[in-house]
């Protein structure tokens, strides 16, 4: 080989080597190897403080397959839509999650993240607009509360305190027979335990029993008005969304309250409001279950409590509160 | 000759066993932004230890060193890890989940009784030493002679 | 101390001769090189997940620290991609010499003489440094670094001939100089007297065969390895073959008192305060710390780093130049009573300079030991980072879903109690070596310091 041979070769051989490995990744990238057809939708999951997800805002169309490759840029997310059945799926730091979604419905939903990702995590949502043929628009009734006419906002305590803890087992004993109409679910959704125990207080049904008595029939009331699985699911989701500032026991001293007692201080400038505290029998036997399930389904107006409206269908809010009351009934 | 079987015997010398009766322990150790707390926890030998980790800001893991072990836990939903500390020693535990820039680096450290290798190292540097400026006195004698 | 010339092994001799293997193997590098910028830049954001973080800083940098430096001294230098396009355009060959255009658009200046010294390595290093954590863990600052670095190679090669950048600008060939002083093999000529009679000096000024010593180095001079890159193009160049590859015993340069100077002393401090600085701040369970080195420009950041800096140029060598008066006073008064005093004004500093050495071995065991900690640990996310180097969900060698999955934690503290151990033993015997040379000196107090430092390291990577 002459040396201007082996020089030349030399050259082709840095510029292959030097460079051969980055662009035929770079090409491979823009080919769309690995990510396939372009139908995919490549969403990456952030803090929401850094941006949340993005792209956001996503469209899709009833019964065509929406494509979605999955990856976080930071810390473990996760995906879900809300108001669905599809699975939730992690979305973990530089790794690519692939899942497949198909709507049936038209409609706007809401993707959000499934994994705590510090205290902003629930402002980590964005949205699918699916189009289709709206031949049948579902009927959506409006929320107990709105319906009833309920204020969210306004205090609500119980005029009466149990001496003991009420417990539904013992409230299922007493021969004294509950009056029917108590024991429908329109009854009981728009009336607060308080307001059932008045009631039943009053009922000459229950002239045998003792006041703590009565309150264990109330406790049997807010059973018999769930099951036992939707207590495993009502618990189930306390613990993925509630928990972290709500607290496992659900005294309201999560473990994101101090860092949201400095974020709402930070933001509004007031004395922050703590989450509530579902251990409190003045506040959990003063609500009736149409205003708690207002409050999940619309949040708390610049208290930090999210609104589930958009993410928990009707049973999973009902769930979620029938495991709320076992914080202060047995 | 004599330093050797000196660094022998500090290097590779049996643990005297355990003398305090094991109890059950239980620590919480809250993980947040690349650190635990607390980051250093102290068991003896032979208790019956029960970490609760509760993350309380992203989710976080601990893998303990040593005794391979992991558990990851979500804000709100703390994770419990059993065993018996029955290895002593000093364990780094580090967390398992990438949990931003210094994930890396999140490391705390479970104490198990006394460290036997921190205690045969300081024995071992320091009989190095000896065994050094010996060395030389005795080369320096020698060339003085 | 026995040497053998491993150009003597069949194969050896003609594998350096050969411009190929080298050239190849160079340009290997620089296709990962250039893989690593680009994965840093445009691939995920993730660290752990990313090609450019996870190739550098654990995959190189276990390479560097656990094989390269240890075993083979400058041998990373001598195949390293950084400087090679600048010096491709340099030369106006990638292979050379003869094969070239004879087109050089280098201005090929002079390195100015007030700067031949490597206080601007130690500065670059210091200076990477103090933005160390960031660096690591951020994959388009890595990027932009390493992008930076072969910026100011090839403009560098451009203003200045030969390998201005390596010799006294790279942040990394500083210590790698410093540490192959302990690596068991060596560039040297086989017979002083064949280069004293050859007049031409083409190891100096290259020919036909090879260029003249890129790294400014007469090898018919060579004493120590700190400054040889092992490019072994005197190898090449030499018409009577008189350029051997020695295995020798490890540490051999330390025992020559040659060559001593304050900007390597100071390398050493550097170097040993950076590792028990990282030990602390990375290794240690203290949140505060990182979040203070991650923060950068921010005030618990500004403390970090004058601390940082603090450290390592006014505490590390102040307790040590204690030490080495301390040790002059010993002897001073055992002498006193047989010989006269011989004390000269310059005498401490060049007590200061010569003992440093010994932290030679020190912080070398220090940097593995420091190493060791969390390149068994991390050592998992290069099979996920090859499968998937950008995090882009390929699978590429089906290993981009293997889970973090830290290696040997139970024994990574023995070895570095071992690695810390055997480096004091080594830096005392060294101290007191040099300490015997000029027979004015008592070695205790710098082999105390070198104790308390190991007690320190140990305590916080294995306590």
């Amino acid at each position: 080989m002459t040396a201007k041979g082996a020089e030349r070769a030399a050259r082709l051989t840095a510029i292959v080597l030097a460079l051969g490995l980055p662009v035929a990744a770079l090409i491979a990238r823009w080919a769309g190897w690995g990510a396939g057809r372009d139908s995919v939708i490549e969403i990456h999951g952030a803090l929401a403080e850094a941006g949340g997800w993005a792209p956001a805002d996503l469209t899709a169309t009833v019964g065509e397959p929406l494509r979605l490759r999955l990856t976080s840029d930071d810390v473990m997310h996760g995906f879900a839509v809300g108001q669905s059945d599809w699975p939730a799926v992690d979305v973990a730091p530089g790794e690519v999650t692939e899942t497949t979604i198909t709507f049936n419905r038209p409609g706007k939903y809401v993707f959000y993240c499934t994994r705590w990702c510090g205290v902003n995590h629930w402002r980590m949502r964005g949205t699918i607009e699916v189009a289709g043929p709206t031949t049948s628009p579902a009927i959506e009734s409006p929320p107990l509360y709105v319906t009833l006419g309920l204020d969210l906002d306004a205090p609500h305590p119980a005029d009466v305190i149990p001496e003991r803890r009420p417990s539904a087992d013992r409230g299922a004993e007493p021969g004294a027979t509950i009056p029917v109409e108590f024991s429908t679910g329109e009854y009981f959704r728009a009336h607060s335990p308080a307001e059932v125990w008045r009631a039943l207080r009053a009922s000459p049904a229950s002239r045998e029993l003792a006041d703590a008595e009565v309150w264990d029939v109330v406790a049997f009331v807010w059973r018999s008005n769930s099951t036992p699985e939707s207590l495993v699911e009502g618990k189930r989701i306390y613990a993925a969304n509630c928990a972290a500032c709500h607290g496992e026991t659900g005294a309201g001293n999560g473990v994101m309250a101090a860092s949201l007692a400095s974020q709402l201080t930070a933001e509004f400038g007031h004395g922050a409001t703590k989450p509530a505290d579902f251990t409190d029998p003045a506040k959990m036997l003063g609500a009736s279950p149409a205003l708690l399930q207002g409050k999940i389904i619309r949040g708390g107006m610049g208290t930090g409590m999210p609104y589930w409206g958009p993410i928990l269908t009707e049973s999973q809010t009902w769930a979620v509160l029938s495991y709320l009351w076992t914080f202060v009934m047995d | 000759m004599t330093v050797a079987l000196a660094a022998t015997t500090i290097a590779f010398a049996p643990v005297p066993a355990a003398t305090v009766t094991p109890v059950e322990r239980h620590i919480r150790i809250e993980a947040k932004s690349f650190e635990y707390s607390p980051a250093v926890v102290t068991v003896n030998s032979g208790d019956r230890v029960t970490l609760e980790l509760a993350a309380t800001d992203v989710v976080h893991g601990l893998y303990l060193d040593g005794y391979d072990l992991n558990v990851t836990a979500d804000p709100g939903q703390p994770a419990r890890l059993t065993f018996i500390a029955d290895r002593p020693g000093a364990f780094r535990f580090r967390c398992s989940v990438t949990c931003g820039p210094l994930h890396p680096f999140m490391i705390g450290k479970l104490n198990v009784g006394s460290n036997w290798l921190m205690l045969r190292a300081v024995g071992l540097a320091a009989l190095g030493i000896v065994f050094v400026t010996q060395r030389c006195r005795g080369a320096g004698a020698q060339r003085n002679l | 101390m026995t040497r053998y010339d491993l150009t003597r092994l069949p194969l050896v001799e003609p594998l350096l001769r050969n411009r190929w293997p080298q050239f190849v193997t160079t340009s290997i590098a620089l296709g990962g090189f250039v893989f690593a910028i680009i994965a840093g830049m445009v691939g995920t954001p993730v660290g752990s997940r990313n090609f450019g973080i996870v190739s550098v800083w654990i995959g190189w940098w276990a390479l560097l620290m656990l094989i390269a430096v240890p075993f083979f001294g400058r041998g990373w230098c001598s195949i390293c991609p950084l400087p090679a396009p600048g010096e491709w355009l340099q030369r106006g060959a990638v292979l050379g010499p003869s094969t070239g255009t004879g087109r050089r658009p280098g201005l090929g200046l002079r390195w100015p003489n007030r700067l031949r010294n490597i206080w601007l390595q130690n500065g670059a290093f210091a200076v990477i440094a103090l933005l160390s954590v960031v660096v690591l863990t951020t994959p388009s600052v890595t990027a932009v670094v390493l992008a930076a670095l072969l910026v100011l190679a090839v403009v560098m090669s451009l203003i200045f001939e030969r390998r201005a950048f390596c010799r006294y600008l790279c942040p990394v060939g500083g210590f790698i100089g410093l540490y192959s002083q302990l690596a068991p093999i060596e560039l040297r000529v086989k017979d002083p007297a064949v280069c004293a009679c050859h007049t031409q000096k083409t190891c100096y000024t290259g020919n036909a065969d090879g260029y003249g010593c890129p790294w400014q180095v007469f090898p018919g001079g060579l004493v120590k390895n700190t400054f040889c890159g092992l490019c072994v193009e005197c190898l090449r160049t030499c018409p009577h073959d008189n350029i051997a590859i020695n295995l020798r015993d490890f540490g051999a340069d330390l025992s020559n008192p040659a060559g001593r100077r304050l900007d390597e002393a100071f390398k050493a401090f550097i170097m040993l305060g950076s590792a028990m600085a990282y030990s602390a701040v990375m290794l240690g369970p203290w949140g505060a710390l990182k979040s203070a080195a991650y923060t950068v420009g921010s005030a618990a950041w500004v403390i970090y780093a004058a601390a940082f800096l603090v450290f390592i140029f006014v505490v590390l060598p102040g307790l040590f130049f204690t030490a080495v008066v301390v040790g002059r006073r010993l002897s001073q008064n055992l002498a006193e009573n047989s010989t006269t005093k011989t004390r000269r004004p310059e005498g401490k500093r060049q007590a200061f300079i010569a003992l440093s050495y010994a932290l030679v071995p020190l912080g070398l065991a220090a940097w593995i030991a420091f190493s060791l900690s969390f390149v068994f640990a991390n050592l998992s996310y290069l099979s996920a980072a090859l499968s998937d180097p950008m995090g882009w969900g390929w699978n590429l060698f089906g290993t981009a879903r293997v889970n973090w999955t830290p290696y040997l934690t139970q024994f990574v503290p023995i070895l570095q109690t071992i690695v810390l151990v055997g480096g004091l033993i080594w830096a005392g015997a060294t101290a007191q070596r040099i300490a015997e040379e000029t027979s004015k000196m008592r070695s205790l107090p710098v082999i105390v310091f070198c104790l308390i430092v190991t007690l320190v390291l140990l305590g916080l990577l294995v306590g």
